[in-house]
């Protein structure tokens, strides 16, 4: 158990982190405000990737077009799905949400079967996207490099967004309390509206990475990886930026740690481990390491 | 009185429809496909349900079973145990099939098949490859492939003089037969003289493989080759994975590998992989070659792996067993007819049935992936 494993294994758990570290922004965004578990939230990630595929078949077209408009129709199926599933529902209570995005999930899911058959297809990005460079014991792909970096301008980006724009302002108040924003004049929709296009815009993008790392997609691929960010955003404190952050890469480092160090008859539970994890720390910590009390939502 | 006028036309539509169904089921023989058409069984379910399909629309087109035609019904398992055996039980009971047929992993098998021995109606297993299956599901199942220990042998003996004499293992625990395929490996490669140097573990459907390959690389135990128990839809992953990382060892796998997805997403990496399973394409037979042009012409791809031909297979026997039979809604008489199967020449090869047993004595073909096509190398 050399040093250089300990890094290695790390850094497999850094990669896989900041993919959850990613989706779980967006996640954290639309439960800070509208208390809502979008189930179809790693869904929109596949209609993404999905929608990127049938583009690079268009062969010529450049890569950062393709995955741009991956990213737009994952922001206008995030906005239809709002538009006609939750704006609907709203008010309605959190179990009725939250058991419809179940349904919006299987919608996506079965829809993308229809289309595209249920097969798992190869997914390949341009070889400079995915080609590895070495430093010492560390290899990272440039995908996996331009991922971390994006972490950090999404950071700042939405972080800027929430302190200093009107928009940000009126997102912050929405998540403090949603009828008395309304009852001061704050266009709920405007802001509901503005979380969906931030969560399906980094959920695309996530997709690149995720399907760019293995190479392979399939009209699932995207529910655990959103079931698993969605527990990174609790972990680190729902509705906190920074938090969604920390949480995406503890549980990405906790898994591969456990699947590299454990002895081998028990590596194929990492998931179990990280749902264990995850009600460890809400029985210790409930509003999760950097989220604030609850108790002045109304 | 509204209410007496709405029950009468209630119990009208009721009988007309029932009358219809009854004249339909005089026309037409109908046989239920159980296949996993989404999920991660759907890279081998999906061909052997084409395959499947081919020789029902062969037999109608040559005018049917004794003048009847064949009706296929079939629902989508969703490679869920629970969804397989509600699909197993509306065939019987809501669309009066005689025979059903499908399945390529035993989990889905035994789930449906407990349905199937229940209500007494022959199940015909197209690739589900648990050695004592048909024993534990009942008399009314039958296998159309070999078992798994048939296959591993087949991996072990092969790997063993042509390979190499230390193996590092791999293997699903989430499938009964990842963990079948890999215990009987075991067994044989052992007996043989080989060793089991290492073995690591994962979970179908879990895309990431880099904690367990640098654990490999930390400690390898002189390895001389890998042997990967997977289903499909993780085959092609696991090679390429191992390969980014580094491991240049040869891989040899059971027939789960055999999957067009192992060379679509590996790619140029995808060499020095061997494959035990239930038959080559390569093979020059004749009605192998008729079965590759018709799949081919039918569906514009050729057979995307083995399950392809065992669907046909399955089918095919099938309707020689009705053909039999007086009476095709006496299930008895069908599951009768079935096993006195003598010598039945399939694609995958011959297949015959006892009393004593309902799994065929097969021979496993071994494969090698060479530049994305899988090339024939010999039969153990």
């Amino acid at each position: 158990m050399s040093f250089n494993y300990i890094l290695g294994q790390l850094i497999n758990g850094i990669k896989l982190g900041s993919i959850y570290a990613i989706i779980a922004i967006g996640y954290s965004m639309v439960y800070g405000i509208l208390r809502l578990i979008n189930f179809a939230h790693g869904d929109l990630l596949t209609v993404g990737v999905y929608t990127m595929l049938v583009l690079m078949g268009f062969s010529g077209l450049p890569i950062w077009l393709v995955i741009l408009a991956g990213c737009i129709v994952s922001i206008m199926v995030g906005m239809t799905m709002e538009r006609l599933v939750y704006r609907p529902l709203r008010g309605s209570g959190e179990e009725t949400t939250l058991i419809s995005s179940l349904a919006v999930s299987v919608f996506l899911q079965n829809l993308i079967s229809m289309i595209f058959t249920p097969q798992k297809k190869a997914f390949h990005l341009p070889d400079f996207l995915t080609v590895n460079h070495s430093l010492g014991p560390v290899s990272l792909s440039t995908i996996n490099i331009l991922t971390m970096i994006s972490i950090v301008v999404i950071l700042i980006a939405l972080t800027l967004l929430l302190k200093k724009t009107k928009i940000g302002m009126a997102m912050r108040a929405c998540s403090d309390n949603l009828a008395a924003s309304q009852l001061m004049g704050i266009k709920i929709n405007n802001v509901v509206v503005v979380a969906f296009v931030i969560g399906s815009g980094l959920a695309a993008l996530t997709g690149v990475m995720l399907a760019g790392e293995y190479k392979t997609i399939e009209p699932l691929m995207g529910f655990v990886p959103g079931l698993k960010a969605f527990c990174a955003a609790v972990l680190g404190g729902i509705g906190s930026l920074n938090g969604a952050v920390l949480g995406g890469f503890i549980i990405g480092i906790a898994e591969v740690l456990f699947a590299g160090l454990m002895p081998s008859d028990i590596t194929p539970y990492r998931d179990a481990f990280i749902f264990f994890l995850l009600i460890v720390v809400l029985l210790v910590k409930p509003n999760g390491i950097l989220g604030s009390s609850e108790g002045g939502r109304s | 009185m509204k209410k007496a006028i709405v029950s009468v036309l209630l119990a009208t539509t009721l009988l007309t429809s029932g009358l219809s169904v009854m004249a339909d089921e005089g026309d037409t023989i109908k046989i239920g496909a159980l296949f996993n058409l989404t999920g991660g069984q759907a890279s081998i379910d999906t061909p052997s349900y084409q395959g499947f399909k081919l020789k029902a629309d062969e037999i109608n087109a040559a005018g049917g079973i004794n003048g009847r035609m064949i009706e296929v019904v079939s629902y989508d398992g969703k490679t869920d145990q629970a969804t397989c055996a509600n699909n197993a039980k509306k065939m019987i009971d809501v669309d009066d099939c005689v025979v059903v047929s499908g399945f390529s992993d035993s989990n889905y098998a035994l789930a449906a098949g407990a349905i199937t021995q229940d209500k007494q109606v022959p199940f015909v297993i197209t690739g589900a490859t648990l050695p004592d299956l048909c024993e534990q599901i009942g008399d009314y199942s039958f296998m159309v492939p070999f078992g798994d220990d048939t296959c591993a042998y087949a991996a072990a003996e092969y790997a063993y003089a042509e390979i190499g004499t230390k193996c590092y293992m791999m293997i699903d625990q989430s499938m009964e037969f990842t963990k079948t395929l890999a215990e009987c490996f075991q067994e044989r490669f052992e007996e043989l003289g080989g060793e089991i140097v290492g073995t690591d573990n994962y979970m179908n459907g879990d895309p990431d493989f880099s904690a367990q390959i640098d654990k490999f690389i930390n400690n390898d135990g002189g390895a001389e080759f890998m042997f990967f128990s997977s289903v499909p839809n993780d085959a092609g992953p696991l090679v390429l994975q191992y390969r980014d990382k580094g491991v240049e060892l040869p891989i040899v796998s059971g027939d789960g590998f055999d999957t067009p997805l192992v060379a679509e997403v590996a790619g140029a990496k995808s060499y020095d992989v061997f494959v035990s399973t239930h038959c080559s394409y390569t093979n020059e037979a004749e009605n192998v070659q008729n079965f590759v042009k018709a799949y081919t012409d039918a569906y514009g791809t050729a057979p995307e792996n083995a399950f392809a031909a065992l669907g046909y297979d399955a089918m095919d026997l099938i309707g020689q067993a009705l053909a039999t039979v007086e009476d095709p809604t006496d299930t008895a008489a069908i599951k009768d007819a079935i096993e006195a199967t003598s010598d039945f020449k399939g694609v995958t090869g011959t297949i015959s049935y006892s009393a004593e047993s309902h799994k065929p004595d097969k021979t496993a073909s071994i494969l090698e992936l060479v530049d994305g096509e899988f090339q024939f190398v010999t039969e153990e």
